[in-house]
């Protein structure tokens, strides 16, 4: 907690700029320089240097720019590295979990700064203005948990913890009333309870919505009419021909997927085949998965033909519409002036386009950015972190399980087996707050009948 | 008794004699008072020591100096070792005491201790001037001067026992209850709460059928709580000193016989001990209970205090374990030379009529005898959050508090408050720094760093979940975990000092050359730990077992005790950061006004107890750090 360990974080938010910068300080910040960037002598102190940043498994993540200062030169007063990778959210985070992966620990709000404070790196007026980021950060972080706890994640993990609890005082009880009346004590139960936690929260993990939203990006879903000119509007916006593009409606029978980076946001622009009646069996198909991808959307982009009056839209997508964040686009405006038709909807800003000729194209993007900003879809800089702490924290306490699991199953005694689950409880306090020793004798007294 | 005195002790229970032995043992001229001298010592609840955590505690009090691990080996008439087929962590002594001896031994002890003055008078105030207490009022209208008060009056202030409807005051059936000292507290500013215990009935043995219930005898090779057995350097009291060993034939005799007044001898190597017998709740025995439960106290409403969990009275069993028909009871015997028995398990606060009618639906006690009837008592304390880890008042200079006027419950957790409690009035009155023993240093640690940083809602007893390092806990390394603590408060003799001392090199020298030293096979350490025959060094198998016990465990559990060791350092990082007691929390700036609140409260010691008060977060902690750096700066 204080300064023995070597902790990691973006300094900038994602995906604001060209490049970010990660900072990586502690005692271990010198030898991860010399593992990630596969040389045996120490860098050059203070000196910008181009490499490949290689990740545990030996994968290029990216080609970044880094920066070694020595102890006791560095703004936290400790061996510091500096990386300054692409400014992709995607690969800040990769870059962040290879950093956990290899031993280093998610800063804490304002945790650089207090150990610049402590190596006496900073005076005392410094110091003061410090206090504010530090409560103004933490806050942040506390109201992204918050956000983020109050969902189907929190609803998980407060059933985790509550199991975990449930595991752990059926182990304290053995331990601390051998006396009492207690059914035979055994092993399996326990054992298969923690195995059964384990792959629950092992899903999670891997559907937790951080990484969704950073590894896929929004989920951004363009629809509308046959031959409004959807995939070319998607190719105008990589500037590739991706999407075949055809005069004939129904071209796009499946869907696409393409990745595009709005100012500090990452879609996964999603390209339907049209919303409409079709009898064609094949298209039909393609309607039907449009559909379900309009219901999974995070953004959705309506695209009309500006020349054609407004079709009537199937009631699931209206109401998508009207509860998604949603922008309606008037296409092919280098035909027509005025769209033929208004697509009435309140609260969904409409906008002109042309994918034919890239006019109205940068006001999408400028529309797209402070939608996104707007309607929280995505996490902010705070949010993002602390879902990467709630990952890890999640990671941490199944560690802790699995490895409990395993000295049950090899019979080793119970004390050290709860040793392990209380591990686990402080992991996941980490997530919902520091769960009280009182947690646990509350579930055991509810549970057992203890009282001689 | 115009003199005035160092430490005055109120109340001569658990936690009373250790505080009034440890201080006169260190040197302060101390005054015990008591109510009534019959019932120095005495076990208001069931007559044993120990247990899980509690076992643990009594032998921490032993390492430090404290006279219950002794009292306790010298009087007890039953030893078991619970928890033997588990680790060393949580395997911990229990005995049942012969409860007139433990009291009559105790009480002796404190008469024979030089600078130990006791007396017979019931405190009805406290004496104040500028902020400290100098001296304390009596009944008697006679005050004495003191420069530290110690109080350990346990359940007795505004005592109300119930028993169903009935309603009586008193701390202890047939005791008085102390009704004027509250107002004393009140009146400095301390704040006072209601809690609620209670103790079964007791019946009488030879009423007792004890065919068919399960036996529960005492363990061959008993496990003593006293670390070195000072009984024959020092002769002490004990009630059957003197008297001829009977042949366990004899004894078993009188015992099957049911005879009242047995005269069975406390325990010595090669005695026979007695047993304790197990029953059950009888099918009826429910009916009974839910018929009535409108008559208890508890349902009713009477009692306002709240109980403990862990100690629920056998409605509350019932109630809130349905599914369960029966209900484990244990009876044991509160001495040799009497036929009194404790039913454990049996607390209730149902009506007498109704105590009678579901005790005869217990098998073997159809036709038992009521001695005396379980009640409920309800008491104030002093939530313990106002005190400072020394036990000292936070409001009060001078003033201690030990026991269950803190919110405690058991005879183990109080002796060991009253020790440290004793040990630190001593110590101000020198004018030196306390002890704080710490959480990861023992039990005692644990206890008193939660009574003062969290306090409790409800009597709290020790578990040994309580403890985040109960792996380094084994009852055995007690004295080698609180060395440096009795050096400095130095209760114990030179010579059991620099045993202790030669224990720990021995330990930490053959921790190492056991892990180093290599023979056929590898090193000695990995051939333990791969649990294979290994013959070790004639040097190591003549040392003490207890000290080779100690090495075993440390070489067997080494990776878990390093883990814990780095924990432990990791937090020491933030114990060290002190803070003045009397930092002005307001003035810190970015500190959330409710933080400063709580801190204000508790003013904890260092940045390690702020970071266990409930409602301080990490960001709290943080600012902190930073405010006091720059402080120091």
């Amino acid at each position: 907690m204080y300064g023995s360990d070597t902790i990691v974080a973006a300094a900038t938010p994602p995906g604001s700029g060209a490049l970010a910068i990660l900072r990586v300080s502690g005692p271990e910040a010198l030898t991860l320089a010399q593992r990630v960037f596969g040389f045996s002598k120490s860098p050059e102190p203070r000196r910008a240097t181009l490499a490949r940043y290689r990740d545990v498994q030996g994968e290029t993540v990216d080609e970044l720019v880094y920066v070694f200062y020595e102890e006791g030169k560095s703004f936290t007063g400790e061996s510091m590295l500096e990386l300054m990778p692409h400014g992709s959210p995607l690969i800040v985070q990769l870059l962040l979990e290879d950093m956990v992966a290899r031993g280093c620990r998610l800063a804490d709000p304002g945790e650089f700064t207090r150990r610049a404070f402590l190596q006496g790196k900073l005076d005392l007026t410094q110091a003061e203005s410090i206090v504010e980021v530090i409560n103004a950060r933490s806050r942040a972080a506390l109201s992204a948990a918050q956000r983020q706890l109050s969902g189907e994640v929190g609803r998980k993990v407060d059933v985790f913890v509550s199991r975990l609890l449930g595991v752990s005082a059926h182990l304290e009880a053995y331990i601390d009333f051998p006396e009492e009346d207690l059914p035979p004590e055994d092993q399996a139960g326990p054992a298969q309870d923690l195995a059964a936690l384990t792959e629950e929260m092992q899903q999670l993990e891997a559907t937790s919505h951080y990484k969704q939203l950073l590894q896929e990006g929004v989920r951004t879903v363009i629809l509308g009419e046959p031959n409004a000119g959807k995939s070319s509007l998607l190719n105008r916006l990589l500037g590739e021909d991706r999407a075949i593009v055809s005069d004939l409606p129904g071209t796009t029978r499946d869907y696409l997927e393409a990745s595009l980076m709005v100012g500090p946001f990452l879609l996964r622009v999603i390209d339907t085949a049209g919303i409409h009646e079709t009898a064609d069996a094949i298209e039909k198909q393609g309607v039907d998965r449009a559909l379900q991808q309009v219901n999974r959307a995070d953004l959705l982009l309506l695209v009309l033909d500006a020349t054609h009056p407004v079709p009537a839209l199937p009631e699931p997508v209206q109401q998508a519409l009207r509860e998604k964040p949603a922008l309606v686009l008037y296409n092919k405006t280098d035909l027509a002036e005025n769209p033929a038709g208004r697509f009435e909807l309140d609260g969904i800003p409409q906008l002109q386009v042309s994918a034919k000729t890239g006019a109205g194209v940068s006001d999408l993007l400028f529309h797209v950015e402070h939608l996104l900003r707007d309607r929280v879809v995505i996490p902010q800089e705070d949010s993002v972190l602390v879902s990467a702490r709630h990952a890890t924290a999640l990671a941490r306490a199944r560690g802790c399980i699995v490895e409990a699991r395993e000295k049950l199953q090899r019979d080793e005694p119970t004390e050290l087996v709860a040793s392990d689950l209380r591990d686990a409880i402080d992991a996941m306090g980490e997530i919902v707050g520091r769960i009280d020793n009182e947690a646990m004798l509350d579930t055991l007294f509810a549970k057992f009948c203890i009282g001689k | 008794m115009a003199q005035e005195f160092d430490v005055i002790v109120c109340g001569a229970g658990h936690a009373g004699c250790e505080a009034a032995l440890a201080a006169a043992r260190m040197g302060s001229r101390v005054l015990m008072l008591t109510g009534n001298l019959d019932t120095i010592a005495a076990m208001s609840c069931n007559p044993a020591i120990g247990g899980l955590a509690k076992g643990h505690m009594v032998r921490e009090i032993d390492a430090l100096g404290g006279e219950m691990a002794i009292n306790t080996d010298v009087t007890a008439i039953q030893f078991r070792l619970l928890n033997a087929s588990k680790g060393l962590a949580v395997q911990a002594p229990r005995a049942q005491c012969d409860k007139k001896a433990y009291q009559f031994r105790m009480k002796h002890t404190l008469e024979r201790q030089p600078n130990l003055t006791l007396f017979q008078a019931m405190v009805t105030g406290l004496i104040f001037k500028g902020g400290r207490v100098v001296g304390v009022q009596t009944q008697l209208g006679v005050d004495f001067k003191g420069k530290t008060v110690i109080v350990t009056t346990g359940t007795f202030l505004k005592a109300l026992m119930h028993i169903g409807e009935k309603k009586s005051e008193g701390g202890r059936m047939g005791d008085f209850s102390a009704n004027t000292l509250s107002g004393s507290f009140l009146e400095a500013g301390i704040e006072l709460e209601r809690l609620k215990t209670g103790t079964p009935c007791r019946l009488l043995g030879s009423s007792i059928d004890f065919e068919g219930l399960e036996e529960q005898p005492g363990d061959p090779e008993p496990t003593l709580f006293a670390f070195y057995d000072t009984r024959n350097d020092v002769p002490m009291f004990h009630v059957e000193q003197g008297v001829k060993i009977p042949t366990p034939a004899a004894e078993k005799l009188l015992f099957d016989a049911g005879m009242p007044g047995q005269t069975k001898q406390g325990w010595y190597p090669g005695w026979e001990q007695v047993s304790c017998f197990v029953t059950y709740t009888g099918e009826a025995t429910e009916q009974i209970v839910r018929d009535n439960l409108h008559r208890s106290a508890m349902y009713s409403g009477e009692i306002s205090g709240v109980g403990p969990r862990y100690c629920p009275s056998i409605e509350d069993k019932f109630v809130r374990f349905a599914d369960k028909d029966r209900h484990r009871l244990f009876l044991e015997p509160e001495g040799r030379h009497t036929d009194e028995w404790y039913i454990n398990g049996l607390s209730t606060s149902l009506p007498f009529d109704v105590q009678v009618e579901m005790l005869h639906s217990i098998q073997g006690l159809e036709n038992a005898v009521m001695l005396r009837p379980a009640y409920a008592v309800e008491y104030d304390f002093a939530p313990p959050t106002q005190l400072f880890a020394s036990l000292e008042s936070k409001k009060v200079e001078g003033l201690f508090f030990a026991g269950q006027i803190n919110g405690t419950s058991g005879y183990e957790e109080a002796a060991a408050q009253g020790l440290i409690a004793g040990v630190n009035a001593a110590l101000k009155v020198r004018g030196e720094e306390s002890i704080i023993v710490r959480r990861h240093e023992g039990y005692i640690g644990v206890l008193i760093d939660d009574l003062v940083t969290k306090g409790t809602n409800e009597p709290y007893r020790m578990f040994t979940s309580r403890a985040e390092h109960r792996l380094l806990f084994n009852h055995s390394s007690s004295e080698l975990r609180l060395l440096h603590h009795a050096e400095h408060c130095g209760l114990l003799p030179d010579d059991r000092l620099a045993r202790v001392q030669k224990k720990k090199q021995d330990v930490d020298f053959w921790k190492d050359r056991l892990e180093k030293q290599t023979t056929s096979g590898g090193a000695y350490a990995d051939l333990i730990r791969k649990n294979r025959e290994v013959k070790l060094p004639d040097a190591f198998t003549s040392l003490r077992d207890e000290t080779r016990a100690e090495i075993l465990y440390r070489i067997r559990y080494g990776g878990y005790l390093e883990r814990e060791a780095r924990l432990v350092a990791k937090l020491d990082q933030a114990e060290r950061i002190k803070i003045p007691r009397d930092y002005d929390y307001d003035a810190v700036s970015g500190l959330r006004a409710e933080s400063a609140q709580k801190l204000k409260a508790i003013r904890p010691a260092n940045l390690g107890q702020a970071s266990r008060i409930s409602g301080v977060n990490p960001t709290d902690i943080t600012i902190l750090m930073i405010a006091l750096g720059k402080r120091a700066g």
